[in-house]
C-alpha cells in the first residue's frame, strides 16, 4: 500500500509536483502535533515528581523512573481492573457478535411477522446513545440485582451493542447471493442450518472486523460501567484510571504510568489488526 | 413485563452465584472507606484488621477504599440495593451523615453503646454527633479533625510578618504584605469544589458570627436578608482575586499541596491531618499553624464515624470490631495515624511534634464546633453552593447577585 | 425390564412432545423469530424499556433508594426548564459542542484524506498515526489532556513559557470562558482520524477516469475536486456528519474526565447533568426529565436519517 512508486508525482506524470512536496511537510508538521501528546506521557511516565516539576515538558527523562509503573499498578490495583475487563470482554464481545448474526441472518432472510418492526427498532437503536439515559438503565439493572456484577454489566452492553453490529451485518448479508442459500433450504436444511454452514463462513472478514472493533469499544467504555459497577472489586480499566486520577493526581508521575498503562492494550490490539479497523468501519457505513 | 423478569431474575442470579460474584463467608465484615491521603493511615487500617483477625479466626475483615465522591455514590447505590458494606465511613452532621441516615442505611446502634460501655469512651465533642439523628444513636467515632491556616515560615520572615495574625483584619494584612513581597498568600485548588468552600466557610464564619452563620447553613436565615453572607462573598471575591495564587481553578486540592510545599505559596487552609502529609514530603519545621481568626471562639472542623449498615448481615461482628477499633489500647497504638488526637478520651499523649502538640491545645481550647458546608447542608444545596461560590471566585457574578442565587435555590426545592 | 405404566406414559409423551416441538422448527418464520429472540429480547429489557421507562420516571418524585415512587406531573419539568440554574447552561453547552462536533473533526478528517489520498511517502504509517487517538479509552484522553493543561506543569503552559509567549498562557480548564473549547480540542484530536478513515474509504469509490478524463479536459485542480470528487463524496459526507452528529451526544467521558463540569458548571452537558441529578444528588425525577429533553432531540435529527437510510435499504 504505501510503496508508492516514484513519490510526489501526479499520475502519470514525470516532474515532481511542488504542491505534493508541500502537501506532504503540511501533513507531517500535523503528524508531530497528532503523536506530541503521546510523547509528553511517556517522557512524564518515567520521570520522578521532583523532575516532573522542575524541568522542562519535553526534556526526556535522564534517570528513568521505572518504579512509577510498578506504584501505579499497586496503588491503581491494575491487578483487579485488567481482570475484570478481560472478564467482562471476553464473554461480551464473542456473545453479543453471535446474537447480532442470528438476529441479522433472520431479518435479512426470513420473513416473519414483525420483521420490518424489528428492523426499523434496530435502526432506530444505532442512533440513541445510551450516555443520555444512563440512570434508567441503572435502575433496570438494580431491579434484577445485578449491580456490581459482571452479568450486570454485559446484559447492558449487549443491548446497546446490538443495533449497530445487526445494521452492519444485514447489511452484509443481503449481499450474498440468493442461490447459495436456497439449493440448501430446498435440500431440506434449516434456517439454522443455511446461516451455521453457509452464512457465518462467509462473513468471516466481517466478523473480525466487527470482533476487533467491540473489543476497544468495550475494553474503553466507561459511562454505563461508572453506574453499574461501583464496587472496586468489579472495576474495569478506565474506571480504575478515573479513580486513580481523583485519588493521585499529584503523583504526575504515576498518574500518567497508569495512563500509559490503561492505553497499552487496546493500542497493541489496534497496531496488530490495524487493517481490520478501517474494513469494520467502512464495510457497513460506507456502502455504495 | 413482570413475570419476564422474574423469570430472568431466577436465571441471571443462577449465573452470578456461579461466577462467584455474591458468595460471601459468613463472618466477612466488609469496611467501607476513603483512600487515605498519607500512607501510616492505610498501614495502620492493615494492621489493626490484620491483628483482630488474628485475635478472632473466622472473621475476615475487607477494607474497600474509594476517592470521596466515588465513595459517596457508592453509598447511595447500597442504600438502594441490598448489596454494600457492613460498615461504612461517613461524616458526621445532619448534611451528609443525616443524608444516609435518613435514607435508612445507618443502624440505630444504643444496644452496643450499652453493650461496650461505649458512653464512657469518647471525648464529649466527639461523641455528641450521635445524638443528631432522629431514632437513636448512629454511628461510632472514627476521628475528630480541626482546620486551620498552615503557613510557611520562611516566606512569612521574607515578607516581613513578624507574629501570627489574630484578628481577620491582621490576616488580611499580612496577605497584603506578601502580595506586596511578590508572593501569592494561599492556596487552593478549584476543580475539587470543597477546597474553595473552605474559604468561603471562614469567611461566613467571621461576618456573621456563630448564631448566624448556623442559621444561613440550616437555610433559616435568609441569604438576600443578612448582609454578611453578601459580605462573605465580596470578601471571598477578594481572596481569590488578590491573594490566592493563580491560577487555581483548574488544579486540585492535592495539587495545590504540591504547589504549597514547593514553596510557591504562603498559606494553606486545611485540616490537622497536614502535619503527617507535610512531614512526609517536607520539613516540619518549616511550618506553622494558627485556626483562622474569627474572632467566634469556634473551631473550624468536624467529625469523622463509622456506621454500621442497616444492610449488614452481621451488625454484631461489626460492632464488636468497632468496639475493638475504638478500644484504648489500639487508639494509643495508632495515635497520630489517622488523625492527631484520637476519639478516645483515655488515650495519653506523649512527645508530640511541635504541630501536633499544638493542634493538641486548639482541641483542649475550644469547645465549640462549625461545620464544613458540605457536611452541613444537603446534597443538591451543596451542589449549588459549590457552584455558586466558583462563579464568584471567577470574577462572573458579584457578591449581591451569589447572595440572591443561594437564597432562590434554596426557595425553590420546595 | 418392566416398565411401569407411569414410565411409560412418559416415554410415549416426550418423542410426541418432541416431534411437535421440531415441527413447529420446520416453519421458516418460527427459525426467524427463533434466531432473532436473543437479540431482541436483551435490546428489548435493558435498552428500550429504560428509554420508556425513562418517561415514566420524568413525572415522578424519586430518590433512587426508597420505594416510594410519588406521581408529581409535570413537576419536574417546570423546576428543570424554569428553576434549575444550571439546565440552560448545558443545554447552550450541548448545542454548541454538537455544532463545533459536526464541523471542525469532519473538516480535519476530510483534509487529511485528501492529502492521503494523493501520491507521497509514509501514508500508511501517517494513516495508522491519525486514527491511533480514536482506539483509546476516551477516558484516558481526558486524562491525557488534563494533564496537559496542567496550568504549572502541563505541555501548554511550558511550551508557552519556552516560547516566551507567557501572556498566553492559559488556565485551560478552570477558566470559564476556554474551559469547553479546551476540552473540545482535546475531542477533536481524538476523533478527527475517524472522519477522516470514512473518507478515504469514500474516495476510494471515485472514479479514477472521471478524475482523468477531466484533467484531459483541462480542469484545474481546484474543478476537479469540486466538480468531481465532491459529489462523489456526497453519501459519504451525510454518513460522516450523521455519525458525527450522534457521536458529539455521546462524548459523556472526555467532559466528565476533564472538568466534571466545571468551573462553576460551565462545561455542564445535557448528558452529565441528567446523569448528576439522578444518580449523584439522587433525583431520578429530575434527571429523567433532563434525559427525555435529550432524548427528544436526539429523536428529531435522527428520524429524517431514518427515513434516509430505510429508503436506501430498499433501494
Amino acid at each position: 500500500m504505501s510503496g508508492v512508486a516514484n513519490p510526489f508525482r501526479q499520475a502519470g506524470a514525470e516532474r515532481i509536483d511542488p504542491l505534493l512536496v508541500a502537501l506532504w511537510i503540511t501533513l507531517i508538521i500535523v503528524a508531530v502535533i497528532w503523536i506530541a501528546p503521546f510523547v509528553f506521557i511517556i517522557f512524564t511516565s518515567l520521570k520522578s515528581n521532583a523532575t516532573v516539576m522542575g524541568t522542562g515538558a519535553f526534556s526526556p527523562p535522564t534517570s528513568i523512573a521505572w518504579e512509577n509503573f510498578a506504584n501505579a499498578w499497586r496503588r491503581g490495583d491494575f491487578g483487579t481492573t485488567v481482570v475484570n475487563s478481560t472478564i467482562i470482554t471476553v464473554i461480551k464481545v464473542p456473545l453479543g457478535l453471535m446474537i447480532s448474526a442470528m438476529a441479522a441472518y433472520s431479518l435479512s432472510r426470513i420473513q416473519f411477522w414483525g420483521h420490518k418492526v424489528a428492523f426499523l427498532a434496530i435502526v432506530f437503536g444505532t442512533m440513541i446513545p445510551f450516555q443520555v439515559m444512563l440512570a434508567p438503565i441503572f435502575k433496570q439493572v438494580n431491579s434484577f440485582g445485578l449491580i456490581n456484577t459482571y452479568v450486570g454489566i454485559i446484559l447492558p452492553y449487549l443491548a446497546f451493542g446490538v443495533p449497530y453490529q445487526v445494521f452492519i451485518l444485514h447489511g452484509f448479508f443481503k449481499e450474498v447471493p440468493k442461490e447459495l442459500s436456497e439449493a440448501a433450504l430446498i435440500d431440506g436444511a434449516s434456517h439454522f442450518t443455511v446461516f451455521r454452514r453457509i452464512f457465518l463462513p462467509v462473513s468471516l472478514p466481517v466478523l473480525a472486523a466487527l470482533l476487533i472493533l467491540d473489543f476497544v469499544a468495550t475494553w474503553n467504555e466507561f459511562a454505563m460501567a461508572l453506574v453499574i459497577l461501583q464496587d472496586p472489586d468489579r472495576w474495569t480499566l478506565p474506571l480504575g484510571l478515573m479513580s486513580f486520577q481523583s485519588q493521585f493526581a499529584r503523583d504526575y508521575g504515576q498518574l500518567n504510568a497508569a495512563i500509559v498503562m490503561t492505553v497499552l492494550p487496546a493500542a497493541i490490539v489496534y497496531l496488530i489488526f490495524q487493517r481490520y479497523f478501517v474494513s469494520g468501519l467502512t464495510s457497513g457505513a460506507v456502502k455504495e | 413485563m413482570q413475570s419476564s423478569r422474574k423469570l430472568w431474575c431466577v436465571a441471571l442470579l443462577g449465573a452470578v452465584t456461579m461466577m462467584g460474584a455474591g458468595t460471601a463467608s459468613a463472618q466477612e465484615v466488609k469496611v467501607w472507606t476513603l483512600t487515605f491521603a498519607n500512607d501510616s493511615a492505610n498501614k495502620a487500617w492493615q494492621k489493626i484488621v490484620s491483628d483482630y483477625e488474628a485475635a478472632n479466626p473466622g472473621t475476615t475483615i475487607r477494607v474497600e477504599n474509594r476517592g470521596v465522591d466515588e465513595h459517596k455514590s457508592a453509598l447511595r447505590v447500597a442504600a438502594g440495593s441490598d448489596q454494600g458494606p457492613d460498615i461504612y465511613f461517613m461524616w458526621a452532621g445532619l448534611g451528609l451523615g443525616g443524608e444516609f441516615v435518613k435514607a435508612g442505611l445507618s443502624l440505630p446502634l444504643d444496644k452496643y453503646h450499652q453493650q461496650y460501655g461505649w458512653g464512657d469512651r469518647f471525648l464529649p465533642s466527639a461523641a455528641a454527633f450521635a445524638d443528631l439523628y432522629e431514632g437513636g444513636k448512629h454511628g461510632v467515632p472514627f476521628t475528630f479533625k480541626g482546620e486551620a491556616i498552615y503557613y510557611n515560615k520562611k516566606l512569612f520572615e521574607q515578607a516581613g510578618i513578624t507574629a501570627e495574625p489574630t484578628t481577620y483584619d491582621e490576616l488580611v494584612a499580612a496577605a497584603d504584605k506578601l502580595k506586596a513581597a511578590g508572593i501569592p498568600a494561599i492556596t487552593f485548588g478549584g476543580t475539587v469544589n470543597w477546597h474553595l468552600m473552605r474559604l468561603m466557610d471562614v469567611l461566613l464564619e467571621t461576618k456573621c458570627g456563630a448564631e448566624k452563620h448556623d442559621a444561613l447553613m440550616s437555610m433559616k436565615a435568609d441569604w438576600t436578608k443578612e448582609p454578611c453572607a453578601a459580605d462573605s462573598f465580596t470578601e471571598l471575591g477578594k481572596w481569590t482575586n488578590q491573594y490566592v495564587l493563580s491560577p487555581f481553578m483548574g488544579i486540585d486540592q492535592a495539587q495545590s499541596f504540591n504547589l504549597f510545599v514547593a514553596n510557591r505559596a504562603a498559606m494553606m487552609l486545611e485540616g490537622d491531618w497536614l502535619v503527617q502529609q507535610l512531614s512526609e514530603s517536607a520539613n516540619l519545621d518549616d511550618f506553622g499553624m494558627f485556626p483562622f481568626p474569627t474572632n467566634t471562639n469556634r473551631l473550624y472542623g468536624f467529625a469523622e464515624y463509622h456506621y454500621i449498615s442497616t444492610k449488614s448481615s452481621n451488625p454484631d461482628a461489626a460492632a464488636k470490631f468497632l468496639d475493638y477499633f475504638t478500644s484504648t489500647p489500639v487508639q494509643q497504638a495508632t495515635l497520630g495515624l489517622f488523625s492527631t488526637t484520637s476519639v478516645n478520651k483515655h488515650v495519653k499523649y506523649e512527645n508530640l511534634r511541635p504541630l501536633d502538640a499544638k493542634w493538641v491545645d486548639i482541641f483542649n481550647k475550644y469547645s465549640a464546633v462549625y461545620m464544613n458546608g458540605d457536611q452541613a447542608f444537603p446534597l443538591d444545596v451543596t451542589t449549588e453552593y459549590f457552584r455558586v461560590i466558583n462563579e464568584v471566585a471567577s470574577g462572573s457574578i458579584d457578591a449581591a447577585t451569589a447572595a440572591s442565587q443561594m437564597q432562590s435555590f434554596i426557595a425553590k426545592r420546595g | 425390564m418392566v416398565a411401569s405404566p407411569s414410565t411409560a406414559d412418559r416415554y410415549d409423551r416426550t418423542p410426541a412432545q418432541t416431534r411437535r416441538v421440531k415441527a413447529r422448527l420446520q416453519d421458516p418464520a418460527v427459525q426467524g423469530l427463533v434466531l432473532i429472540a436473543p437479540a431482541v429480547l436483551v435490546y428489548a429489557l435493558f435498552a428500550f424499556y429504560p428509554m420508556l421507562d425513562v418517561i415514566q420516571l420524568s413525572f415522578m418524585k424519586w430518590n433512587g433508594l426508597t420505594a416510594a415512587k410519588q406521581w408529581v406531573g409535570l413537576d419536574n419539568y417546570r423546576y428543570v426548564l424554569g428553576d434549575d440554574p444550571v439546565f440552560w447552561v448545558a443545554f447552550r453547552n450541548t448545542l454548541i459542542w454538537t455544532a463545533l462536533s459536526v464541523i471542525f473533526p469532519p473538516l480535519i478528517g476530510l483534509g487529511l484524506a485528501l492529502g492521503l489520498n494523493q501520491n507521497i511517502p509514509g501514508r500508511s504509517p501517517l494513516r495508522a498515526l491519525f486514527y491511533m487517538p480514536v482506539i483509546i479509552a476516551p477516558i484516558a484522553v481526558a486524562t491525557m489532556w488534563r494533564w496537559m493543561f496542567d496550568p504549572f506543569f502541563g505541555l501548554f503552559n511550558s511550551l508557552l513559557t519556552t516560547a516566551g509567549w507567557t501572556n498566553l498562557i492559559q488556565d485551560w480548564l478552570g477558566d470559564r470562558s476556554v474551559a469547553l473549547y479546551s476540552v473540545f480540542i482535546g475531542y477533536v484530536w481524538e476523533v478527527a482520524g475517524f472522519s477522516m478513515v470514512l473518507f478515504l474509504a469514500g474516495l476510494q469509490g471515485v472514479s479514477q477516469t472521471l478524475i482523468e478524463a477531466a484533467r484531459i479536459d483541462g480542469a484545474g485542480r481546484f474543478q476537479v475536486f469540486r466538480y468531481v470528487t465532491l459529489p462523489a463524496l456526497r453519501p459519504t459526507i451525510t454518513i460522516v456528519l450523521i455519525l458525527s452528529l450522534i457521536n458529539s451526544l455521546k462524548a459523556f467521558d472526555i467532559v466528565y474526565g476533564m472538568t466534571g463540569g466545571g468551573p462553576a458548571q460551565s462545561t455542564q452537558m445535557l448528558a452529565m447533568w441528567a446523569y448528576t441529578q439522578a444518580m449523584q444528588l439522587g433525583d431520578f425525577g429530575r434527571g429523567s426529565a433532563i434525559s427525555v429533553v435529550l432524548l427528544l432531540m436526539t429523536v428529531v435529527i435522527v428520524v429524517p436519517y431514518l427515513r434516509w437510510t430505510l429508503r436506501r435499504q430498499e433501494a
